[in-house]
């Protein structure tokens, strides 16, 4: 081949890769806002479930027993800023304290005890879509391609959030290491 | 909240995906919001009046045993691009998104808030396989997935590595529970008769297999009468039958939706014989409405359905002695019938349309965060884009957030 055909070639390969790490560059933006909001709508949900729980002990101590309503205002009060720093623990622990809680609270209004466990699940919803925008990032992120040529510009990887949600567990590993 | 709806597949084809679309779009005006359609369909003529664009033509290729329709071009996209600019939507969303279809082009071509709901359940599919990765970066779009069951969330899980929420399919249950019987068939009254439905000129929906039960089970209730429901060619089915089956069995033909109804409402068993492909067992969930008694094969879909047989019978797919037995032991048995029936009807009920549509309107407030805006045509959002800050090239350089 002449030298012409050679720079031709190369300009080719270099245009290809410019277009591909342009693409590269989108996805990666446009999963990073689609995992911040996942966020934000978890982070709301976390916290309207533990302000619902705060108010369910604190207004029904008497029901829900002396020992049990300080268990569960401690546990609400945790879930939101854990001092260990570790909030699915605290998170879990939160929804453990709930599902302990008896079938039968006469005295509660049911109107509160509908709203918790709809935040519940409405917070087992947001927690699918957060990791499942967790997992998107990471398939795109530890190909060879864009970890080499570092185009996450070290960005710190995002965490899954796992905590039991009553939500049927993933049937198969479809984690990042699935790939 | 204003909804966007994409049907893939052609809208004047009878089909699962095409009656979820539409009821689905039903319950939710119902329930005070704005929701559009877009699908294709053959002349834009077949579609609804209002709240339905034509989406073009498809082309018609075989998929999953059936025909699926194919649709992707320049045209389609212009089409897509001004449904999304006039529509104003909140939340897009599209079914079977990795299908070649409106669907995929509407995930190329929107930013926002997009949900999507899987309903194949192919364990293998060739498609998925070749496919997956390359329109993996429009699927990233989707901020929220819906399977209609655990088997549609096994393929996405085991093709695309993505998860999603199972949300069933839903049915008007009202329509079945109350109405007329079919004149001459009054379920408990005229002579116990069996039930099917459905393209019986598909090997796969197994009446074969029914048939050769049949033959035991008038051995041991000759009054018994197999009324068949549904789609094919009668002359072929009559040959099939021969001299000793053909007094037992009614062809009905195709029925319509409130004849189907009618057909549920009347018949003592139901019987289902799919061999394999179902992914969801709507029929099943109808006819537990109506108050049926259902005889079905072990699909997975249908153990679901029936909760692992305490809402119908199971038995193993493509075996009509056990099939035959099963049959023939429900229509002796009266009291067991009727505990099969009101079974049924409870489990029915939470697969309302009205308790399905409320689960789904929950994935859309989970992924439309207030104050972010709807659903735009990707181009005009990076032309806004292109003198912002936060466009593409800047991030190269930019330094990672704290």
């Amino acid at each position: 081949m002449t030298p012409d055909a050679w720079l031709l070639l190369a300009a080719g390969v270099a245009v290809l890769l410019l277009a591909w790490t342009a693409w590269t560059l989108t996805r990666l933006r446009r999963l990073e806002g689609r995992v911040a909001r996942a966020w934000s709508v978890l982070d709301t949900r976390l916290q309207q479930r533990a302000a619902l729980a705060a108010d369910l002990a604190s207004e029904h101590a008497a029901v829900l027993g002396e020992d049990r309503a300080t268990r569960l205002k401690a546990v609400a009060h945790e879930a939101g800023r854990p001092r260990t720093g570790d909030r699915e623990l605290a998170e879990n622990a939160l929804g453990r304290e709930l599902r302990a809680l008896p079938a039968e609270l006469p005295g509660v209004p049911a109107r509160l005890l509908t709203e918790l466990a709809e935040a519940d699940a409405r917070m087992g919803l947001a927690r699918r879509f957060y990791n499942d925008a967790v997992r998107d990032t990471h398939l795109l992120r530890l190909h060879r391609f864009p970890r080499l040529l570092r185009l996450h510009a070290d960005r710190p990887l995002p965490r899954f959030f796992d905590v039991e949600d009553g939500l049927d567990a993933v049937t198969t590993g479809a984690g990042p290491a699935a790939r | 909240m204003r909804i966007g709806l994409v049907c893939p597949y052609r809208w004047d084809v009878p089909g699962g995906v095409q009656y979820h679309v539409r009821d689905l779009a039903e319950t939710l005006r119902g329930l005070g919001h704005h929701v559009e359609v877009l699908t294709p369909a053959g002349h834009e003529e077949s579609l609804p009046a209002e709240h339905a664009t034509w989406a073009g033509r498809t082309v018609p290729v075989p998929y999953n045993g059936s025909m699926a329709s194919m649709q992707l071009g320049p045209v389609s996209a212009a089409r897509v691009r001004r449904w999304l600019r006039e529509g104003h939507f909140d939340v897009v969303h599209v079914h079977e998104p990795a299908t070649p279809s409106v669907s995929l082009v509407v995930c190329m071509t929107a930013t926002g808030p997009l949900v999507a709901t899987y309903h194949a359940a192919t364990t293998r599919s060739r498609w998925l396989a070749a496919v997956g990765p390359l329109i993996r970066p429009w699927l990233e779009r989707i901020s929220g997935r819906i399977a209609v069951s655990d088997f549609a969330r096994r393929v996405q899980v085991e093709h695309l590595g993505n998860d999603a929420v199972v949300i069933p399919n839903g049915v008007h249950v009202a329509p079945f529970a109350q109405g007329p019987s079919l004149p001459g068939h009054t379920r408990g009254v005229d002579g116990p008769t069996i039930g099917f439905l459905g393209r019986y000129d598909e090997p796969r929906k197994g009446l074969p297999v029914l048939l050769e039960a049949m033959r035991t089970v008038v051995r041991e209730h000759p009054g018994a009468r197999l009324l068949v429901a549904g789609r094919g060619d009668p002359g072929a089915l009559r040959d099939a039958l021969g001299d000793d089956l053909a007094p037992s069995v009614a062809v009905l033909g195709e029925i319509s939706e409130a004849d189907k109804a009618a057909f549920l409402r009347s018949v003592d068993v139901y019987c289902a014989p799919n061999l394999l492909g179902e992914s969801f067992g709507v029929v099943l969930i109808e006819a537990m409405a109506a108050g049926a008694p259902i005889v079905a094969s072990d699909l997975d879909a249908f153990a679901r359905v029936l909760e692992d047989g305490a809402a119908g019978v199971l038995v193993r797919r493509g075996d009509s002695a056990a099939l035959a037995r099963a049959l023939s032991d429900l229509l002796a048995d009266p009291g067991r019938r009727a505990r099969l029936s009101a079974a049924g009807q409870a489990a029915a009920a939470g697969y309302d349309w009205q308790v399905v549509a409320r689960r789904v309107l929950d994935v859309y407030e989970t992924v439309v965060l207030a104050g972010t805006g709807g659903v735009t045509a990707a181009d005009d959002e990076d032309l806004a884009a292109a003198g912002a800050p936060d466009g593409v090239w800047p991030s190269l350089f930019r330094r990672p957030r704290r």
